[in-house]
């Protein structure tokens, strides 16, 4: 399909019974929002099942969408909803990715680990440590950091997606970052990150 | 040395990017002078590498899942399609009908006027008056029966009378027919002309 049609269009085409018009509009789509949410719970089985998740309910959903918003944003507001609902639901700690099979034998593949072995462990053992202080900080706050973060959303997008105002976003994102300095601050300067 | 009156908050969206040209340039100008606010950006900074690197390590790695397509669609198979509400259906039916008014005024009343009287014929016109007797018609009616108890009993005058001249003979049957066209015709002209046809039959006997 013609890559210069716009996703408002793929959904207006849509509303016009092409069921081929969603197949791109989730081939657009379906990577960010399977990176945000894996991001968010650290998880790739649980990541997988609320990408389906939201693509189910953008669905169902779709033919009485109205475009008020980037269809975009709309999927982040479905995801960052269902990402939300999993950690309040979510009593148990995060499994991450790193202790994954698949991703360790992708790393393998990636990374030349027998030239440093030790520096290999090493960075692995921060990047942990580190993702940990990110899971430290509150739903709301953390689904702001990262949809600024890593999704490139602005504020106002980032507002409009969780139904904030722009002030309390900020808010959320200011805590967010102080908080994992709090964190993470007395880590670097005892060299242990 | 003079007194910070930035905010923590301030040095945040700096590193952020969230402060415009002009407040970009006050805030570095700032800087230059102020140790403290120097030291919390140069932490936030590093705090924002920090996790940058971490999260770059979890996900470039990570290939999307596969088939999440069909997955998809066996899952949407397999749930029941979502049923609209009465409100919601009620909504789009007058939407509906208000567009194809809109567009297309001809056609519609026409199927609406059609509609109507298909109603009507079928189901009653709910405003059609009580039905009430017609009394011209009524009186017609009589005057029509009248007329053909009058045809009747001339006729019966005439079979009598033409039986009477040929039956010249039997003058006691003629009496008894002029009898029962008298009795028939009571109330009428032809009572008395059977009348006056007895008293001449028996003025003959």
């Amino acid at each position: 399909m013609d890559k210069m049609i716009d996703d408002e269009m793929l959904v207006a085409q849509f509303k016009s019974g092409s069921q081929k018009a969603f197949d791109e509009l989730m081939k657009r789509h379906e990577r960010k929002i399977f990176g945000y949410l894996l991001r968010s719970v650290r998880n790739y089985e649980d990541a997988e099942e609320l990408t389906l998740e939201v693509f189910f309910k953008a669905y169902r959903a779709l033919a009485s969408w109205e475009p008020k918003a980037k269809f975009t944003t709309w999927l982040y507001t479905i995801a960052s909803n269902l990402a939300i609902d999993y950690h309040r639901s979510k009593s148990r700690q995060p499994v991450y990715m790193l202790e994954d099979e698949d991703v360790i034998e992708a790393r393998l593949v990636a990374t030349d680990i027998s030239s440093n072995p030790e520096k290999h462990l090493e960075d692995k053992e921060r990047g942990r440590i580190i993702r940990e202080a990110v899971d430290e900080l509150s739903a709301k706050q953390k689904t702001v950091f990262m949809l600024t973060r890593y999704e490139g959303l602005q504020i106002r997008e980032v507002a409009e997606t969780l139904g904030m105002a722009e002030g309390t976003v900020k808010i959320h994102l200011h805590r967010a970052i102080k908080k994992l300095q709090t964190i993470l601050r007395p880590l670097w300067e005892n060299n242990e990150i | 040395m003079p007194k910070c009156n930035k905010s923590e908050a301030q040095a945040i969206d700096y590193v952020y990017g969230e402060l415009d040209a002009s407040q970009v340039v006050d805030f570095e100008r700032h800087l230059s002078t102020c140790n403290s606010c120097t030291q919390k950006v140069n932490a936030f900074k590093r705090v924002l590498h920090f996790v940058d690197e971490a999260e770059e390590e979890l996900t470039s790695h990570v290939t999307v899942p596969h088939n999440l397509e069909m997955k998809l669609y066996r899952r949407l198979a397999e749930t029941p399609p979502v049923k609209p509400s009465l409100s919601s259906r009620l909504s789009e039916f007058l939407a509906r009908s208000l567009l194809i008014l809109q567009e297309q005024k001809v056609a519609s009343i026409c199927i609406f006027t059609f509609a109507v009287i298909t109603v009507a014929f079928f189901v009653g016109n709910p405003f059609r008056p009580a039905p009430t007797f017609d009394m011209s018609q009524i009186d017609s009616a009589d005057a029509r029966i009248e007329q053909y108890r009058h045809q009747d009993i001339q006729r019966s005058m005439e079979d009598v009378l033409r039986k009477k001249h040929l039956r010249n003979s039997d003058k006691w049957d003629t009496v008894s027919d002029l009898n029962r066209v008298k009795d028939q015709a009571q109330g009428t002209d032809w009572a008395n002309i059977a009348k006056k046809q007895l008293k001449s039959v028996h003025s003959e006997l």
